[in-house]
Formats: C-alpha cells, sequence, structure tokens
C-alpha cells in the first residue's frame, strides 16, 4: 500500500517539476518558531546551523546543502504540518529538522512516513515522538534521560525525601515520572507531587507548601521563560536553600535567560546534557565562531541540539545523499564529537546517547558571567524514557 | 491556621500586584471608557526601559523606575493625541483593533530594540531581603508592593474625588460637549488623565515584573489577567478595581493551596459564577 | 443585474478565486486549505459577533470542542469525514448552548471575559484528561476514510482542498440563509435595538442563545475540519490566541458582513504568510501598521473599500455620460 503510494507520489512530483538535476544539491527544510513569544528557539538554530556551515563548508560528500527556514510561529500542528507540505511538494526538500514542541513534530509524522524524510529534531524532548515514525531522529534529549540520573545522583548525595513540583502538561507529567521511578527505585521517598497549573503566576503557594514538608530536595521542571525565572526567585526569597531543601532542575538555568535571573540562581543545581561552560576544545571551536559571526550570541541546548542535528544531516548526505531510508540507515550508530561531549545514535530509540552532567551555577571568575559549572559526569546516557 | 495565615498573606500580596498591574487599566478603560488593549503595551515599554536604565547602564533601582515611568508617559501623550483621541467616538471592536495594532508595534519595538528574552529588572539589595513574620518570612519587594499599592488607591480617590481635576474628568466623561461648552478644556483633561493611565500601568509592569516579569509578549501574555480584574471590579470604579484585585489574589492563591491539581479550572469557574451573579462587576455602575 | 444576481455575484467572484488559487498556487494546497478552515470559524464568528452583535473572544471554545469530538469519533467510533464533521458541529453547538444559557444574559467586558473563561476551562480541560486527549501531545492517531467513500485524503492535499472547499461553500449558504431568514433579521434588531425588538415581543435572551448555539455549531465544524486534515488536534486550538486572531481577521474583513469575515481571513492569512516568509521577526510591525490603518481609513473594515471603490466607478462612469 505504502510502496503504492509513494510509486504515485514520485511520479506526481517528477511530472510537475521535470528535470531532477543528478549532481545533487540537497535541501533541508527547517520548521521552527521564528515569531512570538518563542521566536528565540529559531534564531538559536539558525545561528547554529550557520556556525556549523562556516565551519565545514556548504558540501558533503558530492552534495551540495541548502538550508530553507520557515516560520511555525509557536506549538500549532497545523502550520507545522501545512508547512512541512509545502516544504516536501513545492521546496522538493530531501530533509525536515527543527520541531521545538512535541504536537509539531507529531504532526509531520504521517507525511515523512509516506514520503520516507529524514526528520532531524532539534528539541522536543517527548521520548514517543520517535515511535510515530521510523525518520525521526532526535539530537536533543528525552525528560526521562536528564531526570533519572538525577534522581539516582541525588540520592547517591545523601538525599533521602524529595518533593516533585512539575507545570501541570506532558512534559512536566513526564518529567515527575521519570523523578519518582528513578528515585524510588533507589529507595529514596517522594513524599508529595505538586501539578503546578500552566497559568501560573505566583508560585509562593506551591513553594509554601514544599517548605511545610520540608524534604531533604525540591525537583522540579518548569516551560522555560516567565515561569522559571518567577519560580527560582520565589523558591531563593522563601528561603528553602537556607533550610537545606535542595533546588534539583534539568533546563531552568539555561544559558540564555541565566543572567537575567542575578544572583538568586547562584547554588542552584541541575542535570543537563549540555553547559555552555563545558571545557573541550570542541565545545570552545563552536563557541568562538558562534560569537564571531554573531556578536551577541549565546550557546544553549537549543544551539547545540541544531549543531549536532546538522552534523548529523551533513553525515546522513555525505553517504546516502537524497535516499531518505539509506540516510537513516547509515546514521544508526553514529558516532561523534559534539560540543557536549562524546554522542552516539542509538540504532533503536533514534535519540543520541549522551553524558549528563551535574551542574552547579556559579559566578565565573574571568568573565563575571553566571555558568552552569560542571560537577559530575554520569556517562552515555540513552533515552531512558523509551520503553516507558 | 498556618494554613491560613499563608493564604492571607500571600493572596494579600499577589492581590496587591494584581491591583497595581490593573489600576492604569481602571483608569483608561474603567473611566475614560476606551477598550484599552494597549495597557499591557504601556506596562511594557515602561518595563522595558527600567531594563535598560538599571541593567544595562547600571542606574540605581528606584531613580530607574521613576525615570522609566516618566519616560513612558511622555511618550503617551503623543500617542493619545494621534491615535487614541481619534477612537474615543468609535464603537467597541475599533477600539479592540486600534489598541491591538498599537501594541503590535510596541511588541515588535522591544523586540527589535531589546530581543526577545527576558528583560529582568534588577532590585537594590535593600529590597532583596526577606521580614521574618514569625511563622514565616516574606520578602521585603512584596511588602514595598502592597504598601505602594494602598498609597495608589488613596493618591487616586483624593484626585479624582477631592480635586477640579477629578470632578472636571468625570464631568468630561460624562458629557463631553455639555462639559466643553462650561468651559472646561477637555482635550487636555483626556490627555492627562491618559498620561496618568500610562504612568500608572509602567509602574505597575516594573513593581509586577518580579511575578510577572518583562519581556516583549508581556502585553499579549498577560492581557486576559488585567481585563479580569477590571471585569469584575466593575466599569468606572477604581475602588471596585481594588477590591476585585485583593479577592482574585486571595481567590487564586487559596484555590493553589488547597486543590493545586485543580486549581485553573475553580478559579475560571468562580469568576464565571461571580460574572453571571454581578454582570456588572462589584462595584460597577449600570450605565447605556 | 437582478437584485438575486447581484447578491449571490462576489459569493461566486470568491469561489472563482479559490478556485483559481488553487491552480496558480498547486504546490500551497495546504496553506490555502489552512485559510479555507479559517474562514469558517471567521464566519462562525460574524455570526455571532457581526449580526447578533454578542461580543466574544472565546470562539476557540467551540472550535476545539469540535476538534476534539471528530478526532476522538474517528479515532474510536467511525472515520468518515462527514459523520466527522457532524459531531464536530454537534459538540460545537452543545458546549455553546450550555455556556450560552449563562453568557447570554451578560453584555460587554463582562460577556468578553466570560467567554475567554469557559475557553480557558475547556482548554484545562483538556490539558488534564490527557489520557484520552493527550494532553499537551495532542490527540494523534486519526486517519480519515475516503470523503463520500471515493476521495482518499492524499499527500499534496489535494482532496482536503477540495473537501474544505465544499464546506466553506456549503455552510456560506447556510449563513447567508439564515441571515436573510425572519431569525436573522431579527437577530440584527437585537443588535440595533434591543429594548425595541423586547418591546414588540421578541425574546431577546433566546434569540441570543440560538444564534450563539449555531455559530458554535459553525465553529465545531471549523474544528472538525482542521482535525481530519492535520490528523492531530492540540491544546492550542482552545487558545486565547486563535479567537483573538479569527476576531482580528473578522474587524480587518468588516463584520455583519459574509465577504467581509471572507476577505478578512484571506488578507489577514496572506500578509501574514508572506510577511511570516520574509521577516518573521518583525512581522507584527506589519500586522501592525495594517490594522491601524483598516481603523483610521476604512473603519467599517476593508469590504467597505470594494464599496467606495465601486461608488467611485459609478460616479465616473456618471461624470462621463
Amino acid at each position: 500500500m505504502k510502496q503504492i503510494f509513494s510509486v504515485a507520489l514520485v511520479a506526481a512530483i517528477t511530472s510537475a517539476v521535470p528535470g531532477v538535476a543528478l549532481a545533487e544539491t540537497i535541501k533541508v527544510g527547517v520548521i521552527a518558531p521564528f515569531s512570538g513569544p518563542f521566536a528565540i528557539y529559531g534564531k538559536q538554530y539558525q545561528q547554529a546551523i550557520e556556525t556549523y556551515v562556516a565551519q565545514n563548508g556548504t558540501s558533503a560528500g558530492d552534495h551540495e546543502i541548502e538550508f530553507i527556514y520557515k516560520d511555525v510561529g509557536g506549538p500549532n500542528p497545523d502550520q507545522s504540518r501545512s508547512l512541512a507540505q509545502e516544504l516536501l511538494i513545492r521546496d522538493q526538500v530531501d530533509y525536515l529538522a527543527g520541531f521545538t514542541f512535541t504536537p509539531n513534530a507529531f504532526a509531520v509524522a504521517p507525511l515523512i512516513e509516506q514520503s520516507q524524510t529524514p526528520t532531524v529534531i532539534f528539541n522536543a524532548a517527548t521520548s514517543s515522538i520517535n515511535s510515530g515514525s521510523e525518520f525521526f531522529l532526535r539530537t536533543s534529549y528525552t525528560l526521562w534521560q536528564v531526570t533519572a540520573p538525577l534522581a539516582e545522583w541525588a540520592y547517591d548525595q545523601g538525599m533521602r525525601t524529595a518533593v516533585t513540583t512539575v507545570t501541570d502538561y506532558g512534559p512536566g507529567i513526564d518529567a515527575e515520572k521519570a523523578f519518582k521511578a528513578a528515585f524510588e527505585a533507589k529507595g529514596g521517598q517522594v513524599l508529595d507531587q505538586i501539578r503546578m497549573p500552566l497559568s501560573t503566576t505566583d508560585f509562593t503557594p506551591f513553594i509554601q507548601s514544599v517548605r511545610e514538608q520540608s524534604p531533604d530536595a525540591l525537583f522540579t521542571f518548569l516551560p522555560g521563560g516567565p515561569p522559571t525565572f518567577t519560580y527560582t526567585k520565589t523558591y531563593n526569597e522563601n528561603g528553602l536553600a537556607a533550610e537545606g531543601i535542595k533546588f534539583l532542575g534539568t533546563a531552568e538555568t539555561e544559558e540564555v535567560n541565566l543572567q537575567g535571573l542575578g544572583d538568586e540562581a547562584l547554588g542552584l543545581s541541575t542535570a543537563y546534557h549540555y553547559s555552555g561552560a563545558h571545557d573541550s576544545e570542541a565545545n570552545a571551536a563552536f563557541k568562538a565562531k558562534l560569537v564571531e559571526l554573531f556578536p551577541d550570541a549565546v550557546a544553549n541546548w537549543a544551539s547545540v541540539g541544531a549543531y549536532d542535528g546538522t552534523h548529523l544531516i551533513y553525515q546522513m548526505v555525505a553517504a546516502a545523499g537524497s535516499d531518505g531510508p539509506a540516510a537513516v540507515k547509515s546514521a544508526l550508530g553514529l558516532e561523534w564529537e559534539s560540543p557536549r561531549g562524546p554522542l552516539t545514535m542509538d540504532p533503536e530509540t533514534r535519540t543520541v546517547i549522551q553524558n549528563v552532567y551535574i551542574r552547579e551555577v556559579e559566578r565565573d571568575a574571568d568573565s563575571g558571567l553566571l555558568v552552569n559549572r560542571e560537577k559530575g559526569v554520569i556517562a552515555t546516557v540513552g533515552d531512558l524514557g523509551w520503553d516507558q | 491556621m498556618t494554613l491560613f495565615l499563608n493564604i492571607a498573606v500571600d493572596g494579600i500580596a499577589y492581590g496587591m500586584i494584581l491591583f497595581m498591574i490593573s489600576v492604569g487599566l481602571s483608569i483608561t478603560m474603567g473611566l475614560m471608557r476606551v477598550v484599552n488593549l494597549a495597557h499591557g503595551g504601556f506596562a511594557l515599554l515602561g518595563g522595558t526601559f527600567a531594563h535598560w536604565l538599571a541593567q544595562e547602564n547600571g542606574m540605581p533601582f528606584w531613580p530607574a523606575a521613576v525615570l522609566a515611568v516618566l519616560v513612558t508617559v511622555i511618550v503617551s501623550l503623543p500617542l493619545e493625541r494621534v491615535i487614541f483621541r481619534r477612537i474615543y467616538d468609535f464603537g467597541d471592536l475599533q477600539q479592540v483593533l486600534a489598541t491591538i495594532g498599537l501594541t503590535f508595534l510596541m511588541i515588535a519595538s522591544v523586540n527589535l530594540w531589546q530581543g526577545s528574552s527576558l528583560l529582568s529588572i534588577p532590585l537594590p539589595d535593600s529590597l532583596k531581603q526577606s521580614v521574618d513574620l514569625g511563622f514565616r518570612t516574606l520578602p521585603v519587594h512584596r511588602l514595598v508592593v502592597i504598601a505602594v499599592g494602598f498609597a495608589s488607591i488613596l493618591g487616586l480617590w483624593l484626585l479624582l474625588d477631592k480635586t477640579l481635576f477629578g470632578i472636571r474628568l468625570r464631568a468630561a466623561v460624562d458629557n463631553r460637549s455639555t462639559a466643553s461648552a462650561l468651559g472646561i478644556d477637555t482635550d487636555w483633561i483626556f490627555m492627562a488623565a491618559f498620561g496618568l493611565g500610562a504612568g500608572f500601568a509602567a509602574l505597575g509592569g516594573i513593581l509586577g515584573a518580579e511575578i510577572l516579569p518583562i519581556d516583549a509578549y508581556y502585553p499579549v501574555r498577560y492581557m486576559v489577567l488585567f481585563l479580569i480584574v477590571v471585569a469584575v471590579g466593575g466599569m468606572g470604579s477604581i475602588a471596585g478595581s481594588f477590591i476585585a484585585a485583593l479577592g482574585l489574589g486571595l481567590l487564586e492563591t487559596a484555590t493553589r493551596y488547597l486543590v493545586p491539581d485543580v486549581s485553573t479550572i475553580a478559579f475560571y469557574a468562580l469568576v464565571i459564577i461571580l460574572l453571571a451573579m454581578r454582570p456588572q462587576g462589584l462595584l460597577g455602575r449600570a450605565h447605556a | 443585474m437582478t437584485p438575486l444576481m447581484k447578491s449571490w455575484a462576489p459569493p461566486l467572484a470568491l469561489l472563482a478565486l479559490a478556485i483559481a488559487l488553487s491552480f496558480l498556487m498547486p504546490f500551497n494546497l495546504a496553506f490555502l486549505t489552512r485559510i479555507l478552515i479559517m474562514v469558517v470559524l471567521v464566519l462562525s464568528l460574524d455570526l455571532v459577533l457581526g449580526y447578533a452583535g454578542i461580543a466574544t473572544l472565546g470562539q476557540a471554545a467551540m472550535y476545539g470542542a469540535g476538534a476534539y469530538a471528530a478526532g476522538l469519533f474517528a479515532i474510536h467510533v467511525w472515520a468518515d469525514p462527514l459523520a466527522g464533521l457532524m459531531i464536530g458541529a454537534v459538540a460545537g453547538s452543545i458546549l455553546a448552548f450550555v455556556s450560552g444559557l449563562v453568557l447570554m444574559r451578560t453584555q460587554g467586558l463582562t460577556l468578553i471575559m466570560l467567554t475567554i473563561a469557559v475557553a480557558a476551562i475547556c482548554h484545562e480541560i483538556a490539558n488534564k484528561a490527557r489520557d484520552i486527549t493527550g494532553g499537551a501531545d495532542g490527540l494523534r492517531g486519526i486517519h480519515m476514510e475516503p470523503v463520500l467513500g471515493m476521495f482518499a485524503f492524499d499527500f499534496v492535499g489535494t482532496t482536503g482542498f477540495w473537501y474544505a472547499l465544499a464546506v466553506v461553500v456549503v455552510i456560506f449558504v447556510f449563513v447567508a440563509l439564515i441571515t436573510r431568514a425572519p431569525f436573522g433579521l431579527s437577530l440584527r434588531g437585537i443588535h440595533e435595538s434591543p429594548d425595541r425588538m423586547a418591546a414588540i415581543g421578541v425574546s431577546v435572551y433566546w434569540r441570543r442563545v440560538t444564534a450563539y448555539t449555531v455559530g458554535g455549531a459553525i465553529a465545531g465544524v471549523a474544528g472538525a475540519l482542521s482535525a481530519q486534515i492535520t490528523q492531530l488536534v492540540s491544546l492550542e486550538s482552545f487558545s486565547f490566541t486563535l479567537s483573538a486572531e479569527a476576531l482580528i481577521m473578522l474587524i480587518l474583513g468588516g463584520t455583519g458582513r459574509l465577504y467581509g469575515a471572507v476577505l478578512g481571513t484571506l488578507i489577514f492569512m496572506f500578509v501574514h504568510h508572506w510577511a511570516a516568509a520574509n521577516d518573521p521577526f518583525n512581522w507584527l510591525f506589519v500586522i501592525g501598521a495594517m490594522v491601524l490603518a483598516v481603523v483610521f481609513f476604512l473603519p467599517k473594515g476593508i469590504i467597505s473599500a470594494s464599496a467606495g471603490l465601486a461608488r467611485l466607478i459609478k460616479g465616473a462612469r456618471h461624470a462621463g455620460s
């Protein structure tokens, strides 16, 4: 059935656009928010892609690579799907990339399945996306991947009780489950699981509820931007740190908004796959080139997700050109050194296997800026949420 | 017992922030009767100027806040002359469209100038501390917001009820042509009142920034919050907005302590019941 | 021209435009289909706001209800597209009727806030019921059967486009008939002078509830259409942004005029598409300036520009004769 469909499709496309060149220019369609409250993602992706291109040239193997950017505006699956159709049909792209939000990625699953288009996810972190199509590959992370190691680390540090406070939506619930499962498997106890509504502006009630229970640790998951800002401030102002309730988070201290958090962020501990302060040659080279091209740019997990995604696309193009299934096959098991550390594309889950770092926010002596200082590393973690 | 004290303290502190961010709107929309969806835009401008002065130019918090409010007022006056003055007589929908258009331009301008990331306004150390209430602590900046809130309602009451300006403003709103026939310079009165509303919007944006942080999309993100306070309080009533803000602050805080899982649904359901029972709002005047 | 031809010429011209666009932009059928879905939503808003004068910023509540109902129906019961549209209409009308019983007692800002609150509650319920709706990940697994058992949904979106266009035509004719029927005329009367209508014995309240319910059904159809075409429903279908954008499109085009609703949607979507493709970071400048220009120069909406133009041409002809 699918075979027949693909043949029909190819016929439709080639008849519409005569003479597909043999010396191929491979087109990559990037679907991301470039406008609206989430425009920062699109900006980070584009800067990272252009940085990679500046370092590695515009060709991979025998092929030239060209990127086409499309603005999806925000979480908007209708728009995501219609842009993917436009890219696949009108622009004839061979690869898709980007995808910040889970529903936007899910919306293109039937399309890439039919057109056999390798699609590299730069951000969306719900494990089950990759089960939506064999053509999804993910260079970001999953919530289980960073949360479970954090819970285990917390137990090893002597923390025995915890309260979780997560924003009440899909990713938050994922993080809550991952933390509880891993923490209790070790023998720790989760005293309370508080789910905070998406529309919360004042977090004091939740923070006070946590304080009353005086756990050893407070695990939290919040969407980026204003909620993170307010939550971390409220955590500090209510003296939880002073009472020995340790803050445990993941993306809360990401680099773009970190300086805005101010001194209140000092001492917050998080587990994550990328820190801008990661000490390696690859990271130094990446950041140097990024700042050379875009003086105001700040590298964060979104940039590194796009940077590695671009690397993956270059590798696939060099190996298989525009042959989608062959490209995905060539990517499975691929290993490379990323600015975040060593990566392997897991053949089973198609999410990268990577190090998870335990970090703490410090003020860097040289630059005077806040940084996520790596304090420990949990090596080569795969997508632990795949079987959940 | 502690729970009730917690709800009371946090509810009042949050309610006062709601009052500060919406009091400007209850002036322009409540008193002047222009559907002003650009209110959040003026709060955004105030917050952005304060961020620029304090964060990027190292100015201390209070002078930066005062200067940012003044600059916002200065920006608002020509806008009143060019845009708002022409839409006072328009229908509600035209006013909605015009003020949304203006809001978009404000967002786009801030986005172009400062980008779309968070624009923090660093607090002085004196405001960062916490006060010990015995059973818990409360951040000083929340106490400051409570104090400024009370000062604002008192000042506005004096200004609007006890001064010639207030009497003239109410006369001008109720019947503009009669008021001008009586020799009141309504153009000037409206411009001054609008500047006052914009100034309060900016002040609310700056003081509320610890809870509702400033970024380019601030006006859209919190538009519903401002509108709800004014609607529940009742059009045309500053005191209504004050009571509504405190009531909503307490209500939202209570639902978050007691039923965190369904607090959004509970909050909106209670607002619906309240408005269904009192369509004019708490202290709104019925008018044609 | 006979009056009948006069009243049907513009919609036929619009239909011709839609068909022409599908040939001019054969690779953008998905985008054109999204415009058609928005047209249905904006038409529902036009009936509610433009004709009945019910101020709302929560039309997305019924759109989302229709989308989830149609999506769930397709997954669990029957994946026939037309049956799905009916289910969407039923879901939208039930939600509009039940909430309308309370909402239609109020007016103005209070009414606007209540419509926002209803949409917010729906959003939160869909978010909480993630076992049924998929929550923030979206409702997945919608696979539609062919339309009328003959036309399968295809990759390029040809079937989707013609299917959506057919729905738009049906809805447009339906709304046009309603507004010309006595019921529609009484809505106009209520909009212009509720007191007088009450005085002549019309139940203003029940007329408003009925109009809101019919509008809800149409919004539900729009939601169902989007669920079937995207094969996924997300929480955003309940979002304030969607309600607000639909309102902007309607006022841009001109309220209380069916062509206004269509034209406003077309122009907004095309300008957005164009601006977002060229400079997404600054597209709000374009839309903001456009909106302000319409308020000041075409206070009755863009549709009034054509009337003005027609007068101008007519005037010139008269002058020439």
